[in-house]
This record gives structure tokens, sequence and C-alpha cells, in this order.
């Protein structure tokens, strides 16, 4: 069964970031918050390709059910003062 | 990965302006993703096209090398993807899926 500390490692080994927070404890479901300076200037579309990239066949095979937010570090800031 | 059904999933995308593929029916959703992104297309409206992937074992093999996206549900709108649950949800929740799908010639 998948932790969320292997998905973060996942995620922060295939993407630079500044944060990812995965929640979920189930082994099932996971939520994650993924900030990276690589989603300046792409859609939401090109935005989770990138993360799925990052987890390559693990999504679908051990990652059953992974929802995410992903976040500029500028659109991060704006949504911690808002 | 097999062409023969890339083109037939790329003749779905053409014929319906929206379209999603799905685990279950929007009726009967086998998944709560899948439930999530019919319930923000039904929100909006909208009549769209439903695909059960489970009932279509080529299209669940190969849907994710047509738009390089790895997961179930998919929603394209003229062809396009637009997302998964994540995605649809956070359009509809600031509105962006309405104006999206108010501009769409409908099935």
């Amino acid at each position: 069964m998948i932790t969320k500390e292997e998905i973060k490692g996942y995620i922060e080994g295939g993407l630079s970031s500044e944060l990812v927070d995965v929640s979920g404890d189930d082994g099932q479901h996971f939520e994650a918050v993924i900030v990276s300076a690589e989603f300046a200037g792409k859609s939401r579309v090109q935005r989770h390709q990138l993360v799925y990239k990052a987890l390559g066949s693990k999504m679908g095979n051990e990652i059953h059910a992974l929802s995410f937010k992903t976040l500029t570090p500028e659109e991060w800031r704006k949504q911690a003062g808002a | 990965m097999d062409q023969n059904v890339l083109d037939r999933i790329k003749q779905i995308v053409t014929e319906h302006p929206v379209v999603l593929f799905m685990k279950g029916t929007p009726q009967f959703p086998q998944c709560g993703f899948s439930n999530v992104a019919a319930q923000a297309l039904n929100a909006c409206g909208t009549k769209f096209f439903a695909v059960n992937v489970l009932m279509d074992p080529e299209i669940f093999e190969n849907l994710k090398y047509y738009a390089n996206w790895p997961t179930f549900p998919q929603i394209y709108i003229n062809g396009e993807l637009i997302g998964g649950a994540d995605i649809a949800k956070e359009m509809y929740e600031k509105g962006e899926l309405q104006q999206l799908l108010a501009g769409v010639k409908q099935d």
C-alpha cells in the first residue's frame, strides 16, 4: 500500500517544487497541494500533466485516487493572504 | 497503444461538443471522481455525451494515450481536453465552466 510520504517523494523527484503537501491515510485516497514555479504560464491541463509525468506509471496503478491543486508560488501567496 | 481506437476516440470527441469519459453512467457513477465531473456538467445545465469506460475495454486501455492524461474521468469540449474531476470542480466553482459551456453548441 502506498503512503502519502511516497507520493510526496515521487512528485518532488520529478518536479521542482516549493511545496508538496499530501494528505490521506487510508492508502487509497489522497489529496495534494503542489506549488511550483514550473506551473507559471501553463494551463490547468498542462499543470496536471506535469504532475502526472512526475508520477509516471504509478498513476492509475499503485495510486488510484489522487486529487490535487496546482499553484504557482505567486498564486499560493495570494491565496494565503485571501 | 492502438491507433484504431485513438481514431475512434477522436471521432467521438469530434462528433459531440461535450463528452465525458467516466466510470459508470451519470445516473449510476461507479467512481467518486466520475461523479464529481458528471455533477459539474449537470449543474451547468448542459447536455453531454457520456462514455462508460468500464463497458468499453478498448477505450479504457487507450484513452490515456489520446491526450496524455492517465486517469478517468476526462471531459472534452469541442474536441479539446478540459481536464478531470479536480479541474472541472475548480472551473465550476469559479464560474468558468458555465461560461465555457454557454458558448458551446448543444448536442
